[in-house]
C-alpha cells in the first residue's frame, strides 16, 4: 500500500521539482560558474577560474559609484513608499469591507499593467512634449520645456508609484488582520491616538511594513526598462550594468555584475529583517 | 476468531517520539458494536484510523474479516466511515453524496438509484434526496453521513464521535436510532467516543483506553460493575474509594479493614494482609439511621438532581458520595449523622493509581 | 485629542488622493492618448480617433508582438497552473524540513529577481542551443508556476481533510479522489491561479529582455524597443492600450465565474 501511495506521491512531486529544479536552480548555479571564469572572445566563457570579474568590478570606483547611486535610489523609493504608504494603508485598512474591495482592486489593477506601459506614461507626463510641459507652456509659465525625465529623480518618481501599490496592499492587509481589541486596550489604558499608534499600532504592523520593504527593495533592484526609460543613459544603476555587459557578450562579466546585485538585494533583506525583527509578531498578516 | 470482523495484533503507533497506540490487541466480532472510550489524547482515535487505514501501525498486523490489511490502502479495504465532521461532499446533493460509494464499486446506474432511495428511507430523509448538504441541519448532515456510509454495506462501519456535534436531546434520539439501525442491518460497527454514557448505551463491548492502552474490555455491564482500577472506575461514572487492608477470607468474600470500619466485597484474589483500594458505586450505598449498618457519616451537603438526590458525605475514610432514588429517599438533612452500607458484590477492589 | 483624530483622518484621505492620482494617472493618460487622432502625442487629445489602433494591427512587427505574447502567456499559464497544482497537491498537508524547503523552493521565483534568472536562462539556453520560442515558454512557465502554487495550495488547505478521507472509505483511489472530490472543490483557486500567472506572464519584461530573439519579441519588449529607439510614439499608446484592455477582459471573465472577492484574497 506504501507502494501506490509512495508512487503517486512521487507522481505529484516530480514535474515541478524536475522544473523548478532545472529552471532555477541549475541556471543560477550554472550563471555562478560562469560569473568565475575570464572572458573569451569566441564562447561564452574562458578556460581559467578566477575571481577577478568580482574583484575588478569591486574595486573599480565607477562601479562601487553606480552601486551607491543604485543604493541611494532605492533608499529614496523606499522612503517615500513607506512615508505615502503607510497612511494610505491605515486609510485603505479603516475602510468598510465592500469599499475596501473596490479600492484594493484599483490598487491591483496599475500591478496586472506592464512596466513598459506605466513607465511610459510617465514618460508621456514628464517629457519635453509631456503633459507638465505643455500645460506651463500653455499657461505661459514657462517657455523652455523642463528637463524632467532622464535624471534619477525620474527614476524614483516613477518606480515610486508603480511599486506604491505593493506596500499599500502589504501593509493594509496586516492592518485589517489586526485585532481591533489591541488599540482599544490601549485605549481603556490610557494612551492617546498618537500614542497608541507609535506604541501598538505600528510595531504591530511591522510584518506588513517588513514584507512591503522587501518587495519594494527588491523589485527596483530589477526594475531595468522602468529605469532605463526614466533615467536615460546618464542615470544608469547596477541592473543597467548587468544589461551593458550582455549586449557586449561580456557573459563572465555580467553574470559577477549580477550576483553582486544578488548579494546587495541579500544583505539589505538581511538588515531590513533584523531592525524590523517582524517574527516576533505572530499571527499577523494575511 | 472466526467470528472477528476486525482484529488488531499487537499494534503500534508512534509519531515520532509520541507513542499514540502502544501494544494494542483487540478482536471485534461480527454483527456486534464495539466502543473505543476514553478521555482526549488516549489513542482512540488513532486506533480507529489504523483499522481503516489512514495511519499505518509502526508495528503490529490488521486484520479485516480474517484478511491481512495492514499494507493495504484504505479504499482497497472494505470499510466505511462516518466522520466526525460528517465530510459530506459539498458540491454534491444528498442522493449523489450516498451514491457516490456504490459508484466507485461500479454498481449501475439503476440499483444504485435504488439502493440510495432505501438508504435514505432507512434514516428518515427519503425527502431530502434534492438537497445539498448546506440547506441541512446537523442532524440531517450526519444521517446521511451514516446512509452514504451503510449502503454500501461494509464488513465494518467505523465512526468517529459521530454524536458530538449535536445537541443533548438529538444526541440521545440518535443514540437509539443507531443501535436499531446496526442490529436491523447486522453490520459490525466500531465507533469512537469520550462520552461514557453514550458508550454504554450502545455498545455490546467497551474498550477504555488511556495513553495508548486498553485499560479493560468487556461488556458495559462488566466494565461499570467490575473495573479493573481506579481509572476505569472513574471514567464510567462516579465512584467512592476507600483504602483498607484485608482482615480475613470466606468464599470468595474479603473482609476489609477501612479507616471508618469493617466493609465486605467479594474478592476473587487478593489474601489476606494485601492493602487494597475498594470502589463503590454511589447508587450501591444505602443510608441507614445511627446505630445501623455500614461506616459512619456525616452528611456535608445535599444536590436534588430531579430523578436522585447527592448526598455528599465526610466519613472517616474520606468523602463518600451516595445517590438515593427520591421516590424511595428517606428525608436526611445537612448534619446528620447517618451509616453507609452496600452488598458485598456491590463493591469491587480496584488497582490503585500510582501517586 | 479630536484634533488628532481629526489631523489623522485628514493626513490619512490626502495621501491616498495622492497615492491614487499618482499610481492611476499615468495609465489613464495612456489609454486615452492612444485614441488621439493627432501624429504626435498630444494631451489632451483634440478629438477620439481608432487610427493608432489600426496602426497598431497593421504593423507586422506590432501584431507579432502581440500574438506571440498572446500565445506564450496562454501556454506558460496552463503548463504553469497543472505543475503549480500537482506541487500544492503534494505540499498541502505535509509538515516537515523537507515540506518547507520544498515550499520555499516553489515559491522562490516569486522573490527572486526576474532579470538575473532572465540571464541564467539565457546563458544555459546557449549553450545547450535552446530554440528562442521554447526558451521563453518555459521561462514564463518557471515564474507562473509559483502564482499557480500560492493559491492552489490556500485551497486545498482550506478544505477539510475529512472529506479526501471519506472519499478513499468509500472506495476512491487517488484518481478517483483528485478529479472526483479535490479537484470540484478547489477549481476556484485553480482558475485564480491560471489567471495571475496569464496576467504576469502578458507584462513580463525581465526574462523577454534577454530571451526574445529576432522576429521573436513579446508586446512589452517591442514597446520597449519603440520607446527606446524614439519610433512613432502614438502606436505605443494603442499598443499599451491593446495590453491593458486584454488584462480587464480576463479579469472581468474570471471574476464572471469565480467572483471578485476570491482573488483579491487569494493575492
Amino acid at each position: 500500500m506504501n507502494g501506490v501511495k509512495n508512487l503517486w506521491a512521487w507522481a505529484l512531486l516530480t514535474p515541478p521539482l524536475v522544473v523548478a529544479l532545472a529552471l532555477f536552480v541549475i541556471p543560477l548555479l550554472y550563471l555562478f560558474y560562469i560569473s568565475l571564469h575570464t572572458t573569451s572572445p569566441s564562447e561564452i566563457y574562458g578556460s581559467t577560474l578566477t575571481l577577478e570579474n568580482y574583484t575588478s568590478i569591486l574595486s573599480d570606483s565607477f562601479y562601487l559609484g553606480i552601486i551607491r547611486r543604485t543604493l541611494a535610489t532605492a533608499s529614496a523609493i523606499l522612503g517615500l513608499c513607506l512615508l505615502i504608504g503607510y497612511p494610505v494603508a491605515y486609510f485603505v485598512a479603516l475602510l468598510p469591507p465592500r469599499r475596501r474591495m473596490i479600492v484594493l482592486l484599483l490598487l491591483l489593477f496599475p500591478l496586472m499593467v506592464s512596466n513598459v506601459v506605466r513607465a511610459y506614461g510617465w514618460v508621456a507626463i514628464l517629457g519635453r512634449r509631456g503633459v507638465i510641459n505643455t500645460g506651463l507652456r500653455d499657461l505661459g509659465v514657462i517657455e523652455v520645456p523642463l528637463d524632467l525625465l532622464y535624471n534619477v529623480e525620474a527614476v524614483v518618481v516613477g518606480l515610486m508609484t508603480i511599486l506604491l501599490p505593493y506596500m499599500v496592499i502589504s501593509i493594509a492587509n496586516t492592518l485589517s488582520a489586526m485585532d481591533r481589541r489591541y488599540e482599544e486596550a490601549a485605549h481603556a489604558l490610557g494612551a492617546g491616538p498618537i500614542r497608541t499608534f507609535l506604541h501598538v499600532t505600528l510595531p504591530l504592523s511591522t510584518p506588513g511594513v517588513a514584507s512591503g520593504m522587501l518587495l519594494v527593495f527588491l523589485l527596483t533592484l530589477s526594475a531595468y526598462v522602468t529605469i532605463t526609460l526614466l533615467g536615460g543613459p546618464r542615470s544608469k544603476l547596477l541592473v543597467s550594468m548587468v544589461y551593458d555587459s550582455v549586449v557586449g557578450f561580456q557573459w563572465p562579466r555580467a553574470a559577477a555584475l549580477a550576483f553582486i546585485l544578488l548579494a546587495l538585494a541579500l544583505a539589505l533583506t538581511g538588515v531590513i529583517l533584523a531592525i524590523l525583527r517582524p517574527n516576533r509578531i505572530q499571527g499577523t498578516g494575511r | 476468531m472466526s467470528r472477528a470482523d476486525v482484529r488488531l495484533d499487537n499494534v503500534r503507533k508512534s509519531f515520532g517520539a509520541v507513542v499514540a497506540v502502544n501494544d494494542v490487541t483487540l478482536d471485534i466480532e461480527r454483527g456486534t458494536i464495539f466502543s473505543l472510550l476514553g478521555p482526549s489524547g488516549c489513542g482512540k482515535t488513532t486506533t480507529l484510523r489504523l483499522i481503516a487505514g489512514f495511519e499505518q501501525p509502526s508495528a503490529g498486523e490488521v486484520y479485516i474479516r480474517g484478511q491481512r490489511v495492514t499494507s493495504v490502502a484504505p479504499y482497497r479495504r472494505d470499510f466505511s466511515m462516518v466522520f466526525q465532521s460528517y465530510a459530506l461532499f459539498p458540491h454534491l446533493n444528498v442522493a449523489e453524496n450516498v451514491a457516490f460509494g456504490l459508484r466507485m464499486r461500479r454498481v449501475p446506474r439503476g440499483e444504485r438509484g435504488a439502493a440510495v432511495k432505501g438508504a435514505l428511507e432507512l434514516v428518515k430523509l427519503g425527502a431530502f434526496a434534492d438537497r445539498y448538504p448546506r440547506q441541512l441541519s446537523g442532524g440531517q448532515q450526519q444521517r446521511v453521513a451514516l446512509a452514504r456510509a451503510i449502503v454500501v454495506k461494509p464488513a465494518v462501519l467505523l465512526l468517529d464521535e459521530p454524536l458530538g456535534a449535536l445537541d443533548k436531546m438529538l444526541r440521545e434520539e440518535m443514540q437509539v436510532e443507531l443501535r436499531d439501525l446496526q442490529q436491523r442491518l447486522g453490520i459490525t460497527a466500531v465507533f469512537v467516543t469520550h462520552d461514557q454514557e453514550e458508550a454504554l448505551t450502545l455498545s455490546d463491548r467497551v474498550a477504555v483506553m488511556r495513553g495508548g492502552v486498553i485499560e479493560q474490555v468487556g461488556a458495559p455491564r462488566e466494565i461499570y460493575d467490575r473495573p479493573v482500577n481506579e481509572f476505569v472506575a472513574g471514567f464510567l461514572g462516579a465512584s467512592n474509594f476507600l483504602d483498607g487492608c484485608v482482615v480475613s477470607r470466606e468464599d470468595g468474600v474479603a473482609l476489609v479493614e477501612t479507616a471508618g470500619g469493617r466493609v465486605r466485597v467479594v474478592a476473587a484474589s487478593a489474601p489476606v494482609g494485601a492493602k487494597v483500594r475498594l470502589a463503590v458505586r454511589p447508587e450501591r450505598v444505602r443510608m441507614n439511621r445511627p446505630g445501623g449498618d455500614g461506616l459512619s457519616a456525616q452528611v456535608r451537603s445535599i444536590v436534588y438532581r430531579g430523578a436522585v438526590t447527592h448526598y455528599y458525605m465526610d466519613g472517616a475514610g474520606g468523602s463518600l458520595l451516595a445517590y438515593a432514588q427520591n421516590a424511595a429517599a428517606g428525608d436526611w438533612e445537612v448534619g446528620d449523622d447517618v451509616r453507609c452500607a452496600w452488598d458485598a458484590e456491590g463493591g469491587v477492589l480496584v488497582a490503585p493509581e500510582p501517586t | 485629542m479630536n484634533a488628532a483624530l481629526s489631523v489623522g483622518r485628514a493626513v490619512r484621505g490626502g495621501a491616498a488622493a495622492v497615492a491614487f492620482v499618482l499610481i492611476l494617472a499615468p495609465i489613464l493618460i495612456v489609454v486615452v492618448t492612444a485614441f488621439s487622432p493627432t501624429d504626435y502625442f498630444q494631451f489632451p487629445p483634440p478629438g477620439l480617433s481608432l487610427r493608432w489602433f489600426v496602426e497598431f494591427f497593421r504593423l507586422d512587427n506590432m501584431r507579432n508582438a502581440f500574438t506571440l505574447s498572446l500565445e506564450l502567456a496562454l501556454l506558460s499559464a496552463t503548463i504553469a497552473t497543472v505543475l503549480g497544482t500537482m506541487g500544492a497537491l503534494f505540499l498541502a498537508r505535509r509538515r516537515g524540513l523537507m515540506a518547507s524547503l520544498l515550499q520555499s523552493l516553489f515559491l522562490a521565483p516569486l522573490v527572486f529577481p526576474t532579470i538575473i534568472l532572465g540571464l541564467a536562462l539565457l546563458l544555459l539556453y546557449k549553450t545547450l542551443g535552446v530554440p528562442v520560442f521554447p526558451g521563453l515558454l518555459l521561462a514564463h512557465c518557471v515564474i507562473g508556476m509559483p502564482y499557480c502554487f500560492r493559491t492552489v495550495l490556500a485551497s486545498v488547505q482550506a478544505l477539510d481533510p475529512a472529506l479526501e478521507e471519506a472519499g478513499q472509505s468509500l472506495g476512491a483511489g487517488p484518481l478517483d479522489t483528485l478529479f472526483l472530490v479535490t479537484l470540484p472543490l478547489i477549481w476556484q483557486g485553480v482558475l485564480s491561479g491560471w489567471l495571475f500567472a496569464f496576467i504576469v506572464s502578458f507584462g513580463e519584461l525581465n526574462t523577454a529582455l534577454f530571451l526574445s530573439g529576432p522576429g521573436l519579441t513579446t508586446l512589452p519588449i517591442e514597446i520597449f524597443s519603440y520607446l527606446q529607439f524614439q519610433g512613432s510614439q502614438l502606436v505605443i499608446a494603442a499598443a499599451s492600450t491593446v495590453q491593458i484592455a486584454l488584462i480587464v477582459l480576463m479579469v472581468a471573465g474570471i471574476e464572471r465565474i469565480v467572483g471578485m472577492g476570491r482573488i483579491i484574497r487569494s493575492r
